[in-house]
């Protein structure tokens, strides 16, 4: 039977850095993940299964070091032009198994971006952050704290609303930043983060870029709490829940990037956010399609393998070219963040907007085609033996977050037809 | 206005006792039900089992064909069609699940006791399980699957799942694996339509949840309807009566199919209103663009909204649509006609499909909110898709729809 390796990627993208972590994570995926992974679900609060593995990758392995100076412990992933072609395999290769855990895996990373991440690396919240994760073998995980219950959509639609609606508070008192606010769904809360970052303003209501700050937060700070993980419908290896800043204290030089950088790079976040979306969805459907091969071929329908019927044939063909377009995309979207030499800046409201556009046309791809999978498996598609019923309920989410289709397709107009009041 | 009544549907066709019917059971579900959801979640024992209860046995929905005389309330002419679609999108608001065990008891009580098919015979022998007021039934279908033996006999292409074996005065049954449409665990009573040896002829036979031979598997996790609590059977030489043979007939099977489809797609439109509550709540009052402007005002997320409100009135007529045929078969013919069930297929395909989408874009509206159990969409979501699979493949009834309508003999 053939395997998942048949997908087309584009090859000149690829380099023996990712090829090989790829390697190491699809060996862990085989051994550490898969065999457990049907008890993820009820595991949603505890993580007793979801953690285990988590430290082998993260902290015995230690790919949680990846995008640190070498100098300081980590492994330079930061300077590199194939930082996203490199992520994308690694975040497919974790999706294809668990895109909850992929999401937590990438997260861990997508805040230390603002830090690690030429042109603006941040040499002295490197040197303050990289002992946290290199000098351990335990898991470490980052958390990016936006979304607030008034709506995480606004707080990402930058361009328009310029952080006026964000209520979270940075006061300067000082040489410290005092934050105050509510954040929830974060991705690696629910008690699980160490370290976060924080969308703030530090003039409510203004639409004044520099008034938009994101600071770091150590998560053992006095009045830093952390509510339980809430219960969804998929995704149990992503712990999300509320975040509550009292008087918040942290030194002024946490601040990420500075006034009005914060705003700029807070693009290049969900840039990658959306291209790593991508990777979730190439990866839950490449274990889709595995388990549609053994279905397919064992499975009889009129005397012969399922797959063997014309019109199942259809369906069978169809999911295959959504692999396709998708994986091709996502590559294409992962190299376009990579190379900002041929493309331009990963922030710029023009990429921002192809890669919401590369996201939200994949997840859409992806849920109609799982969709249609799982109908064509009848009563087995429901049935958490399977595995297909999971991944489906689990890819939903990339399709809602980072500020819902809705928020993609009004930033891909506007880029695209230069709409001026939306 | 009740917002319900907002959809379309033919009210003007329904009686009376119908509309008295839907009001109490919507007072009902959203008491004992909706309103305990946030509490007691998708709890077995403790929400869905005793509103089972409430429903065919306190409300009566498991008597409703029988005859009189045997406890029944014998609400058995075909009008009845509107009496179910009425009372399961009432159900299916509160859980889809529910309203989906409700559709087999009443397509099983549809096929032995409408007046003009009714099966004296049988609704001797079995009413009386529905009519003792004891407690709920919970009927169960098995019918043909994508198998794995090339070999197996096989109904339009898919196996049979159990082999019967005519004794003297009973049959003997087969079958290892099997998979139910529901409620393995928990059935009472398993419809089987299977292949009988040595004859060309399927059988629908009913086997009773404690034959002995028949063993229930442990319950398997699933996607939704969590009302529906599933196992696979082995059925090792279980006998039962040979009376337990309900029909062998294709026109008998289709008619169940028929008022299967229609409780099913009526349930399915249930899940519609309830997520129609849902997002009206949320459109209400969630803001966005910072503007102070509430959801259902902005133009792109105002549009989405009406297009969620048409797909779920669509389904809404497309479900009484289907009522109406089931109601004149002197207008449209038998349940069981190629035409009326072929009508049947096609409604409940399309309304779960519809349901699916409307469900998909309902949560997209709500981002993280239709995510989370908490809201209580989500898992109309789950559910809608589980019933669609169970429903079977859209794909190949459409080989169902060709053959009806442009005569093709080989699909
Ligand atoms: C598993 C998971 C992981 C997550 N991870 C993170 C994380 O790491 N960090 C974080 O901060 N948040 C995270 N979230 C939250 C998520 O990003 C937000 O839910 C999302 O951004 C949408 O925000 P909201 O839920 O508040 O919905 P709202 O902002 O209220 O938006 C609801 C809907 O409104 C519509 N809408 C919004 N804006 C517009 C517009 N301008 N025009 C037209 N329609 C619009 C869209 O349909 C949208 O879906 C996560 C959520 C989940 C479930």
């Amino acid at each position: 039977m053939r395997g998942i390796d048949v997908f087309s990627r584009p090859l000149e993208y690829l380099t023996p850095l990712g090829e090989q972590v790829g390697e190491i994570i699809r060996e862990w995926v085989e051994n550490e993940v898969i065999p457990y992974r049907r008890r993820f679900d009820e595991d949603y609060l505890e993580h007793r299964l979801i953690l285990p593995p988590f430290k082998k990758l993260l902290g015995e392995y230690g790919i949680q070091r990846i995008l640190f100076p070498e100098d300081l412990g980590g492994w330079g992933l930061g300077h590199s032009d194939y930082l996203c072609v490199a992520a994308f395999r690694m975040f497919e290769e974790i999706a294809r198994a668990d895109s909850g855990m992929a999401v937590a895996f990438g997260v861990v990373f997508w805040p230390l971006v603002l830090i690690c991440c030429e042109p603006h690396v941040n040499r002295r919240l490197c040197e303050e952050f990289a002992p946290m994760f290199t000098g351990t073998t335990e898991p470490v995980f980052s958390c990016l704290a936006m979304t607030e219950p008034q709506g995480g959509s606004d707080i990402e639609n930058v361009e328009v609303l310029k952080g006026s609606t964000i209520r979270t508070t940075a006061v300067q008192d000082g040489d410290e930043w005092v934050i105050n606010g509510h954040k929830l769904w974060p991705t690696n809360t629910g008690g699980v983060a160490d370290l976060m970052a924080v969308v703030c303003t530090t003039n409510p209501g203004s639409r004044n870029p520099d008034d938009i700050a994101i600071i770091f937060v150590p998560c053992d700070r006095p009045g830093v709490t952390q509510g339980p993980a809430y219960e969804k419908a998929g995704m149990a290896a992503d712990k999300n829940g509320d975040i509550w800043f009292e008087n918040v204290r942290v030194p002024l030089w946490y601040r990420a990037c500075g006034p009005g950088d914060d705003a700029k790079y807070y693009g290049e976040v969900v840039s990658l956010g959306n291209m790593g979306s991508i990777a979730f969805a190439v990866g839950v459907m490449l274990n889709i399609y595995e388990k549609l091969q053994e279905y397919a071929n064992r499975k009889v329908y009129r005397g012969l393998p399922l797959k063997e019927n014309d019109a199942v044939a259809g369906v069978l063909a169809d999911f295959a070219t959504t692999i396709e377009a998708v994986r091709i995309i996502g590559y294409q979207c992962a190299r376009m963040c990579d190379r900002q030499d041929l493309y331009g800046p990963r922030w710029s409201p023009e990429i921002v907007a192809r890669a919401r556009a590369h996201r939200y046309f994949a997840a859409d791809r992806a849920l109609e085609a799982i969709g249609k999978v799982m109908n064509l498996m009848e009563c087995f598609g429901p049935d958490r033996d399977w595995d297909v019923e999971k991944h489906w309920r689990d890819i939903k989410m990339v399709q809602l977050w980072l500020g819902g289709k809705q928020l993609s397709q009004m930033e891909v107009a506007r880029w695209f037809f230069e709409c001026e009041t939306l | 206005m009740n917002d319900l009544e907002l959809f379309p549907y033919p009210k003007n066709r329904l009686q009376k006792t119908d509309l008295d019917l839907a009001a109490s059971l919507q007072d009902l579900v959203q008491k004992e039900i909706v309103d305990k959801r946030l509490e007691l979640k998708e709890d077995y024992r403790g929400l869905l089992e005793p509103n089972l209860n409430k429903l065919l046995v306190e409300v009566g929905l498991q008597r409703m064909f029988w005859p009189e005389k045997l406890g029944g309330e014998e609400h058995n002419g075909p009008e009845a069609a509107y009496t179910v679609a009425a009372a399961l999108e009432q159900v299916g608001r509160a859980d889809t699940g529910l309203a989906y065990l409700a559709a087999h008891n009443l397509a099983l009580q549809a096929s032995l006791a409408m007046r003009e098919n009714l099966n004296q015979e049988a609704c001797g022998r079995f009413a009386p399980l529905f009519c003792d007021g004891r407690g709920p039934v919970i009927v169960s279908f098995v019918l043909p699957v994508f198998g794995e033996d090339e070999k197996a006999p096989a109904w339009r292409g898919k196996s049979f799942q159990v082999r019967a074996r005519a004794a003297s005065g009973s049959w003997v049954l087969n079958g290892k694996g099997v998979r139910p449409t529901c409620s393995g665990a928990d059935a009472h009573l398993f419809g089987a339509w299977c292949a009988v040896e040595g004859e060309e002829q399927p059988a629908f036979i009913l086997v009773p949840g404690d034959a002995p031979g028949l063993s229930r598997g442990p319950e398997f996790k699933k996607t939704g309807l969590a009302a529906s609590r599933n196992a696979d059977l082995d059925l090792s030489g279980v006998e039962v009566p040979a009376e337990n043979c309900l029909f062998r007939g294709d026109l008998e099977y289709r008619r169940l199919l028929s008022w299967f489809y229609l409780g099913v797609s009526a349930a399915a439109v249930g899940g519609l209103l309830a997520a129609y509550q849902i997002l009206k709540e949320w459109g209400d009052n969630r803001v966005i663009k910072g503007t102070g402007n509430v959801f259902k005002e902005n133009p792109l997320t105002g549009a989405l909204m009406g297009e969620i409100a048409q797909d779920i009135s669509m389904s809404r007529l497309l479900a009484y649509d289907l009522a109406g045929m089931l109601a004149d078969p002197t207008t449209f013919g038998d349940a069981g006609s190629d035409m009326v069930y072929t009508a049947a297929l096609m409604i409940v395909h399309h309304v779960l499909a519809t349901a699916e989408r409307a469900l998909h874009r309902t949560m997209e509206l709500m981002a993280s909110a239709g995510y989370a159990k908490e809201w209580q969409l989500e898992r109309y979501w789950r559910d809608l898709k589980t019933v669609q699979c169970y429903v079977g493949s859209h794909e190949l009834a459409k080989h169902d729809f060709a053959r009806w309508f442009y005569g093709a003999r080989t699909l």
